[in-house]
Formats: structure tokens, C-alpha cells, sequence
């Protein structure tokens, strides 16, 4: 348990990393920093984004995990989900 | 290792759409071996499928359709993924004899909802009395039948595990229809177009034998996605009917990895290929470390550009940065369309390249008439408008600019664009009076688009209906009005959404909402409420103009009007209510004449 919490924290700390390049207000991003409102993410962003996560940690993400994305939280769950599905 | 399929058929004569029926066409190429090819997330060729295979299955499908009770001209809704299921059921029902209905697979980040809502939307409009998705989006799909009402969604599987006990085929004839396409109307009022096998046939026939002038040795490729007329007619129906093999890749791997596309051109060989000028911009701006003597792109003779205003400017650079390729200029074929006529309605000429006109920017602005210039002369870039020519009307077809009294107008004077002729749809999907909107008593298609003619090509200029293009998308901007009229503290009536964007620029779209707080924080919460909302609905980022109450104009018969909200807001009398009043914003004329326009 305490070494997936590990592993969550590890993608978490990763992810909020390469999201600052869209954190044109400089807000703290945090797990439930919304996506779409406090980030500046529009479809193409949002297109490099699930390809940088997916080459990164090597999983493809689907459409449905995308439209259930909503703050960094939802995110990093469904990395670790695909990434537990291999 | 899967092998592709092969490009041109050794004991099949090319018949280019000399067919009456879909089902009719793919009988003929099914005695070929040509057929689709699907790559994967990361390039490679995951699936073959032959002409005769897909036929096999959706003959094998179609019986079972019939007999699980869809009767003949019920209508099916199918998720229009590119993989082989989509392709096979879209067959079956040519064979059962049922219209099949293509739904968008477009989903933004957290657009969960808003995707349920469209999905729901568009199967009430059509009717349908099933629905069918992959495993990946069959969630979802539910989830919009129960809000439509649609008892029976399923996925590919349980459809073609249904039993075909008494069942047979009754094929759609050449006087059926051939699918519902939804590309018009917004998100609460979708407007289903309703394609029959005498346009698709006849629109395919102009588009192969005229437009693209398809050859033994041609192959496509295509990212295009098959819920829009280009994607499903230009390279899905109209390749099927000219038995010419493909080689697809989905949408949302093209936007991840552009790069793709021209490797799988290079690659496979491709011949004929079609983008917005999105797609060629988004390969543009995602080669910085690429070599391009990677890629082998000499063979690529028809580069089509359509689905939105054709941007000459991005297209230079593309050939420019693809030189080393063998990619050549002249393969760039422009091209005008709309899905009410089918898909194409006029094409450039093979092997000319980009043609230009540049015209007096203000006399195209204000008098509506497009005056040729020299480009060089003095003060060209304030001065000028280049437009990219879209070629002449398909054989059998004709395009009229009219003005607004339906009178026919002169070369070079600009209007709205009609066009007649055997492609033209028999109209929006049981909708008379959207249907009586765009057709005239006499029989011609009002476009909606505006434009002019010179020397018989066709030019288009903008747009005459409010409708926002972005990345290649079409926008309603009701549905954004409607998103944000949603937020706590903003009524009906309160918010206007447009896009800025010059000839050369993407377009800007700007949200102006009426704000009746005066707390600072609160304006600052709602600016980022009605960004994130704006993304969610349609997936673009925006400019929001918080504006003080009654800054927007209302018709007598209390339409809001966009066009008068940008013109205040271009003009600056329509302001953010942070904006200091007297540090006044310079009100930029050219700017206002390339709004003011439309």
C-alpha cells in the first residue's frame, strides 16, 4: 500500500512538473486544480499533454478516460490505472 | 507482421463511381483485393481489411439487423470511429436497408457531459431506433440513450451476436437514402442531413472522375474523421466506390502526432491526401526536430485543402519546410464544400498549385465588390486581401452569387453562394423549416458562405452565418452562449460569443458577458467559470469581456446580434469593465474593416 502511495506521489509530483509550462497565472497546482479553468489548456494543449503522459510512462490513455478528466487528480488516477493495466 | 492491402487491382478494371448504390459499389470492388488499412496510436498497421472482407462481414451483419426487428428505413446511430467495426455496420445497413447515422467522437477534457448531451441530442433528431459504439465509448453512449430515450445501444459485438434466424438482405435502392449526416445546426438543435444514394453516387462520380481524376496506382491517406462529410465521403464512400485502397490513421492520433500522417504517406505511397489548413499547420508547428529528408513525399499529387478558409500563407510554408520531402507545391488542390451538398462542390485544377487573387481590402469590405490589385504596391499589407481560388463547379452542378434579394450577381461582386445540382441533399433530417431556410422554391442551395466568381472559379470570402471556425471545428456560438447563460448569476440574454480573425490568423473567439457584480473577486471567479466552461463545451480557449449590463444589442424581433456586439467590441465601445476608461484602446482600421465585413 505505502509503496503505491509512493508511485502516485512520484506520477503526481512528475505531472504537476510538466503542467507548469501551462500555468500562465502561476497558481499552486495541487490535486484539484481544474484543467480546464485554472490551467491554460485548450484542445490542442490538451492533445500534447495525453501524449506526453502517454509516451512518459508508455500506456495509451482512451477517449473515455479524457472526457472524465477534470483536475490533475483525475489525471494522475488514470495514468496509474493504465499504467496497473499495462 | 500485417501486410497492407495492395494499390491497384491486377484483374479488376478501375471503375471510378460508375455505380447507382453504395451497395452496389462495394459488390464491385469486393472482386478486387484493395480495401482499408488501420494504424495504430504509434504508426504501425494494425489491421487490413480487403474490400471482400468488409462486404463478407457487413453481409453477415445486415441479415442480422433485420431480423432483430429493425424495419426498413428505421433509422441506426453508429459512433463513427475509424476502426473496421464502423465501416462493417455502416455497410450492413446499406444491405438491411436501414439509413445509418454517423455520430461525432469528439471529446474534450472532462467533456464527458457536454458529449452525452450532443450524442442525445442528435439520435432525437434523427429518430433512430438503436445505437452502436465500440467498447471504449459504449458508456457514454448509453448514457446519451437514456437521456434520448433509445432503449436498444449496444455494442459492435452484441449486434453481431444477434441471431439471423429469418433474416435476409433488402438493400437500400438507388431511389433510398444513404445516411443522416449531422455537421450543421448546433449542439441543442442539431440539423441532420439527409444524404441519398443518387447524391452520394453522383457527388463521388464528380470527386473521382472530375475532381481527382483517380488513376490506376492511386492511394489514399486520410486522418479525417469519418462524422464529417470530408472524412466520410472524401475518404471513406467515395475511395470505396473507385475501389482505391486506404491507409487511415484516427483523428486524435493525428493531433497527438502529426508526423504520422507523412510517414504513413511516405511509407504506403500515398497519392491523394485532404486537410484543413489546420492539418497542414499542425505539421508545420510540430516538425522543429524533424528531418524532412525522412519522409518521401514525391508521389503525393493531390494535396486537397477544404473544410475551412483555405490559408495560403500556412500552405507555403508546409511546401517550404517539406521541400527536402520531394514534396511539390502544385499537388495543393483547393477545394469548396459543404455537407448539404454532399461533400464537394468545386475543385481547382490538377497540378496548378495554389492560385491566388488579391483584391482592394476596402472595396471587398465596403462595397462588396472584390477589385483586383498588384500585391506589391505600396502599403500591400494594410491594403490588400488575398483569397485562394476553390475552381470551378462539378460537371452537372452550378454555383450562383446572389445577392440578398435572390438576384443574380455579376463576376467579382460578392454574395451569397448557391449551388444546384444532382449532389444536393433532399434536406435536413425532419426538418422542413430548416430545410426551407437553405433551399430555394426553385432549387438552389444557399450555402451561407459568401463569396464571389472570377473567370467562373469560385472564391470564398467568409462567412454570412455567425459561425465560428476554430482548429478546423465548426463552433456554433450558441452553444456557448447557452453554456455560460448556465453559470450562477447570468441570464438569458446576457452573453454574445464571436470570432476576431483576420484572413491569415486562426480565429480569436470572444465571450462578451454582461457582469452585474461589482466585487472584484467575484468578476475575477466568473471570468475563469466561463473559460472553463467555454473549454468544456467546444474544447478552444477564449477572450472573456466582462461588460457592463445592456452592452448588448438586441434585434426588433429580440434575436441577439453578434454582429453587432463584435463591431462594439472592435470599435471599442464595448469594453471589460476592468479596462481603465481613459486609458482608450486605439481602435485599429484595418482591423475594423476585416470584421466589419459580414
Amino acid at each position: 500500500m505505502d509503496e503505491m502511495q509512493n508511485n502516485s506521489d512520484s506520477v503526481f509530483q512528475d505531472i504537476c512538473g510538466f503542467l507548469e509550462q501551462y500555468n500562465r497565472n502561476k497558481i499552486e497546482i495541487t490535486g484539484s486544480t481544474d484543467l480546464n479553468s485554472d490551467l491554460n489548456i485548450d484542445s490542442v494543449a490538451a492533445m500534447d499533454i495525453i501524449m506526453e503522459v502517454e509516451d512518459r510512462y508508455d500506456i495509451d490513455i482512451p477517449i473515455n478516460l479524457v472526457a472524465d478528466m477534470r483536475t490533475v487528480d483525475d489525471l494522475v488516477s488514470a495514468v496509474q490505472k493504465q499504467k496497473e493495466a499495462g | 507482421m500485417t501486410r497492407s492491402t495492395i494499390t491497384t487491382n491486377e484483374d479488376l478494371p478501375l471503375r471510378v463511381g460508375e455505380f447507382e448504390t453504395l451497395a452496389e459499389g462495394l459488390d464491385y470492388a469486393a472482386r478486387g483485393q484493395t480495401g482499408c488499412n488501420f494504424f495504430s496510436e504509434r504508426g504501425v498497421l494494425n489491421r487490413a481489411m480487403t474490400y471482400r472482407e468488409i462486404r463478407e462481414e457487413a453481409l453477415d451483419l445486415a441479415p442480422r439487423l433485420v431480423a432483430s426487428g429493425l424495419e426498413r428505413g428505421s433509422r441506426v446511430a453508429v459512433i463513427a470511429e475509424t476502426r473496421p467495426e464502423f465501416f462493417v455496420f455502416f455497410f450492413a445497413c446499406q444491405y438491411a436497408g436501414i439509413v445509418p447515422v454517423p455520430l461525432p467522437l469528439s471529446v474534450n477534457l472532462g467533456g464527458r457531459d457536454a458529449y452525452v448531451a450532443r450524442l442525445a441530442a442528435m439520435m432525437k433528431r434523427a429518430a433512430v431506433s438503436a445505437a452502436v459504439a465500440s467498447d471504449d465509448l459504449i458508456d457514454m453512449l448509453r448514457a446519451a440513450g437514456q437521456e434520448a430515450g433509445i432503449e436498444r445501444v449496444g455494442t459492435h459485438e452484441e449486434f453481431r451476436a444477434e441471431s439471423a434466424k429469418n433474416g435476409f438482405l433488402r438493400p437500400l435502392e438507388r431511389q433510398d437514402p444513404c445516411y443522416i449526416q449531422f455537421s450543421s445546426g448546433s449542439t441543442s438543435l442539431p440539423r441532420g442531413v439527409l444524404v441519398t444514394q443518387k447524391a452520394i453516387t453522383s457527388n463521388a462520380r464528380g470527386i473521382g472522375q472530375h475532381g481527382l481524376a483517380l488513376q490506376p496506382g492511386d492511394r489514399a491517406t486520410s486522418w479525417l474523421p469519418l462524422y464529417h462529410d470530408m472524412g466520410l465521403v472524401g475518404f471513406f464512400l467515395t475511395p470505396a466506390l473507385a475501389q482505391v485502397s486506404i491507409d487511415y490513421l484516427a483523428t486524435t492520433t493525428f493531433a497527438r502526432r502529426p508526423m504520422l500522417w507523412l510517414k504513413i504517406l511516405s511509407e504506403y505511397g500515398g497519392t491523394i491526401s485532404f486537410s484543413p489548413t489546420f492539418g497542414y499547420d499542425l505539421c508545420l508547428r510540430r516538425s522543429a526536430n524533424v528531418d524532412p529528408a525522412q519522409f518521401e513525399l514525391s508521389q503525393w499529387r493531390v494535396a486537397g485543402i477544404g473544410g475551412e478558409m483555405v490559408r495560403a500563407s500556412v500552405l507555403q510554408g508546409f511546401a517550404e519546410r517539406f521541400a527536402e520531402s520531394g514534396f511539390n507545391p502544385k499537388a495543393f488542390l483547393p477545394s469548396y464544400g459543404l455537407a448539404e451538398s454532399t461533400l464537394a462542390v468545386s475543385f481547382t485544377h490538377l497540378d496548378t498549385g495554389l492560385q491566388l487573387d488579391h483584391v482592394d481590402r476596402e472595396s471587398a469590405a465596403l462595397k462588396g465588390v472584390a477589385v483586383p490589385v498588384s500585391p506589391h504596391r505600396d502599403g500591400a499589407a494594410a491594403s490588400v486581401r488575398t483569397f485562394v481560388k476553390c475552381g470551378r463547379v462539378l460537371p452537372g452542378h452550378a454555383v450562383e452569387i446572389r445577392d440578398d434579394d435572390d438576384s443574380k450577381l455579376p463576376e467579382r461582386a460578392i454574395g451569397r453562394v448557391c449551388v444546384q445540382g444532382p449532389s444536393l441533399m433532399q434536406g435536413y433530417y425532419s426538418d422542413l423549416e430548416a430545410t426551407r431556410a437553405v433551399i430555394t422554391p426553385d432549387g438552389w442551395l444557399d450555402t451561407g458562405d459568401l463569396g464571389y466568381l472570377v473567370d467562373g472559379e469560385l472564391v470564398i470570402t467568409g462567412r454570412s452565418k455567425d459561425l465560428i471556425i476554430c482548429n478546423g471545428r465548426n463552433i456554433w456560438p450558441q452553444d456557448l452562449e447557452w453554456a455560460v447563460e448556465k453559470l450562477d448569476g447570468i441570464r438569458a440574454g446576457d452573453v454574445a460569443a464571436f470570432a476576431l480573425g483576420d484572413d491569415e490568423d486562426s480565429e480569436r473567439v470572444v465571450l462578451v458577458v454582461e457582469c452585474r457584480t461589482p466585487d472584484p473577486e467575484a468578476r475575477e471567479a466568473l471570468r475563469r467559470y466561463v473559460t472553463a466552461v467555454v473549454q468544456k463545451t467546444a474544447g478552444v480557449g477564449c477572450e472573456v469581456v466582462l461588460a457592463p449590463t445592456r452592452s448588448l444589442t438586441f434585434t426588433s424581433s429580440g434575436k441577439l446580434s453578434r454582429a453587432a456586439a463584435k463591431a462594439d467590441f472592435v470599435a471599442g465601445r464595448i469594453r471589460d469593465v476592468n479596462e481603465d476608461l481613459h486609458t482608450s484602446q486605439q481602435e485599429s482600421p484595418v482591423l475594423a474593416m476585416a470584421v466589419g465585413s459580414d
